[in-house]
């Protein structure tokens, strides 16, 4: 099964470079030739056409929740997210959109699309780091996408 | 780990956010569009080496990394005392061109489009790309994804990374093009020239024929009469890449002519209290407030006003398309701002047509791509024109060439007073005493923002989101009587 892993965010941005920071850390130590470990820092339809030809695909992104704890890790559908289609930026359609346009065009769509999103805490201010709560959930992300990668290797052995 | 409901809220809250002000009577007393900087910018650029710039630069805004990245390069040029070889300067316009087709075929089709191609009035909810693929058809659609994956292509192959190039080097870049690429850049060029002229076709065939259209676009609430901005080459033709700064007056006669090093002689930056973002004006006009006029040191920086500062395009075709629009809109220049939207698919078909130029050029595949710098640095600025607007990175460093001080102007920080002229008068004409506040004040305020594209140089990505337009209405009393926005439906 052709794999995406995909760490979206920006890298010098805080705590919204989170999911680059897990996917560089997960790229070294992925050596499955089904599996691509990449990194993105545009949403909508950038990330449409970075998932195309994949049968399967793993998002890692940060997230701020109204009430949620800074480093807190959440598993989410692409189905759990509101189904809101006004623009996500000025620049950019909405993850949802861009989906449904991919099925709409008859793109070749991964069948299946998982995200793991991590609450920021700051992501207003320039820096390489992320803040100290985010920071220790990196290694935690690393080990589920991991595992989960590993778990599905071996149910396929 | 829990199973939560997502109750999202946009990433940079209040990024967009419009506070209309009454006046005892109920009319419009003032207009404001308040946008939050990022923090910690110039401090996190300090002690780094410059040559790291093209690389950090562009990762303040996930919209435009090329224009950054360009912008950047030459601001090293400059800054080592470097030219660069002719091929490298050829190269560098020839990925640039590929830019600007995507990102105008963006923002034409999937931002600014639905607008047009659904009706202003139309619900929210179809006034997106989906709305326009069932109108329009999947064909085109698929025409639309397929122009920005070629030209991706493009820019990943000579850029040598996806969205983030990494090639440009002070007096160069690192890599040439070779003849098996340049043959597909041709072809995919020459399908962007008939992609650009189709959708030139389709504003015609949707916007200008289109009587009611047409009316709003020519109408005072989305008129404004400001100065304008733009590079020029040595002819006065429009240029993205490189030449002098050109401004003309609000009756189009030239009002300065500069090289990109001489801005600050040129512009100074206002700061107000209720904006981070400052707002740059015209030195020898001066700041007047937020008023349009020969005595406003307003000006804009957009497609259009690129349009309005050259004495014709470059390439043939779109010569043509430029002739036409003044034709129709009568003379130049033209002030109004949703004709910005014009002026885009004008400059989508040049960027195709100065790409396939560009791709034929003997010296395109040469191997002499760069200059090594040999002198001390100590100040460079490097100016292109983003899809938005003029672009200024200007560094200064130690000898040793780490950075001291760097200042940018982004492309929409020349709008900001602009963007707040346009919805100012928008909301003017739009709500008056007596008369509901309706969703629809939202959409036609949204229209004259959207024409501006702004870019507030940073929405990397929102996941997910809606649109963060937010519009509050005080009375005279300072109380909220009206809030209207996109994030409860």
């Amino acid at each position: 099964m052709k794999t995406l892993i995909l760490g979206i965010g920006n890298p010098v941005l805080s705590d919204d470079g989170v999911g680059i920071r897990v996917a560089q850390e997960v790229s070294k130590r992925v050596c499955d030739p089904q599996i691509t470990v990449a990194e993105a820092c545009h949403g909508g339809l950038f990330i449409l056409d970075a998932v195309l030809g994949y049968d399967r695909v793993l998002l890692i992104d940060s997230i701020q929740t109204k009430e949620g704890t800074p480093g807190e890790v959440y598993r989410l559908r692409p189905s759990d997210l509101p189904l809101a289609r006004h623009l996500s930026s000025p620049h950019q359609v909405d993850f949802i959109t861009a989906l449904e346009l991919g099925k709409v065009l008859d793109l070749p769509m991964p069948e299946r699309i998982d995200i793991i999103a991590v609450e920021a805490g700051e992501v207003t201010s320039f820096g390489e780091r992320c803040t100290r709560e985010v920071e220790q959930a990196i290694p935690v992300v690393v080990e589920m996408v991991l595992s989960e990668f590993q778990a599905s290797g071996r149910d396929k052995g | 780990m829990k199973k939560i409901t997502i109750d999202p809220i946009t990433r940079l809250e209040g990024h967009g956010k419009i506070a209309i002000f009454l006046d005892d009577r109920g009319d419009v007393a003032n207009a404001y569009l308040q946008i939050p900087e990022l923090r910690g910018f110039e401090k996190f650029c300090e002690g780094r080496p410059a040559e790291d710039m093209p690389q950090i630069l562009q990762r303040i805004c996930g919209v435009c990394p090329e224009a950054h990245h360009l912008a950047s390069t030459k601001a090293l040029d400059d800054l080592f005392q470097v030219e660069p070889t002719v091929t490298a300067k050829k190269v560098r316009e020839l990925l640039y061109s590929a830019f600007f087709v995507t990102d105008h075929t963006t923002h034409f089709y999937i931002l600014a489009g639905p607008d047009f191609m659904m009706g202003p009035e139309s619900p929210v909810a179809e006034r997106n790309i989906l709305g326009v693929i069932r109108k329009m058809g999947v064909e085109l659609g698929k025409r639309v994804i397929q122009t920005r994956q070629q030209n991706h292509w493009v820019i990943q192959t000579i850029g040598g990374r996806g969205i983030h190039p990494v090639f440009g080097l002070p007096g160069g870049i690192s890599k040439g093009i070779s003849e098996e690429n340049r043959a597909k850049i041709e072809e995919i060029a020459k399908s962007s020239v008939d992609f650009a002229r189709l959708s030139i076709k389709i504003f015609d065939d949707v916007v200008i024929k289109n009587k009611e259209y047409l009316d709003m676009m020519l109408s005072d609430t989305f008129t404004q009469r400001t100065y304008y901005m733009g590079l020029v080459d040595g002819q006065n033709k429009l240029n993205f890449y490189d030449g002098r700064i050109r401004i003309v007056d609000p009756q189009g006669k030239e009002f300065a002519k500069y090289d990109p090093r001489e801005y600050l002689e040129h512009l100074a930056e206002r700061v107000e209290p209720w904006s981070y973002l400052k707002f740059p004006y015209l030195k020898k006009v001066g700041w007047r407030g937020f008023t349009d006029g020969e005595k406003s040191g307003i000006y804009r920086a957009t497609p259009l006003s690129r349009l309005n500062v050259a004495e014709g395009m470059a390439t043939p075709l779109a010569q043509e398309e430029y002739e036409k629009m003044y034709a129709t809109l009568g003379g130049k220049p033209v002030h109004h701002t949703l004709a910005t939207h014009w002026a885009r698919v004008i400059e989508m078909l040049y960027a195709a047509e100065r790409m396939l130029e560009l791709s034929k050029d003997p010296d395109i595949t040469n191997l002499d791509i760069r200059n090594i710098p040999t002198s001390t640095p100590k100040e460079g600025v490097g100016v292109v024109e983003a899809p938005r607007g003029t672009l200024t990175h200007h560094y200064v460093t130690d000898e040793r060439g780490l950075i001291r001080k760097c200042n940018l102007i982004v492309g929409t920080t020349n709008n900001h007073a602009a963007i707040c002229l346009a919805i100012k008068k928008a909301a003017q004409d739009l709500i008056k005493q007596g008369r509901e506040i309706t969703e629809g004040l939202l959409n036609r305020i949204e229209l004259s923002w959207r024409a501006f594209d702004p870019c507030m140089g940073c929405a990397t990505h929102t996941l997910p989101g809606q649109l963060p337009l937010e519009v509050k209405i005080y009375d005279s009393d300072g109380h909220v009587v009206r809030t209207l926005n996109q994030f409860d439906s």
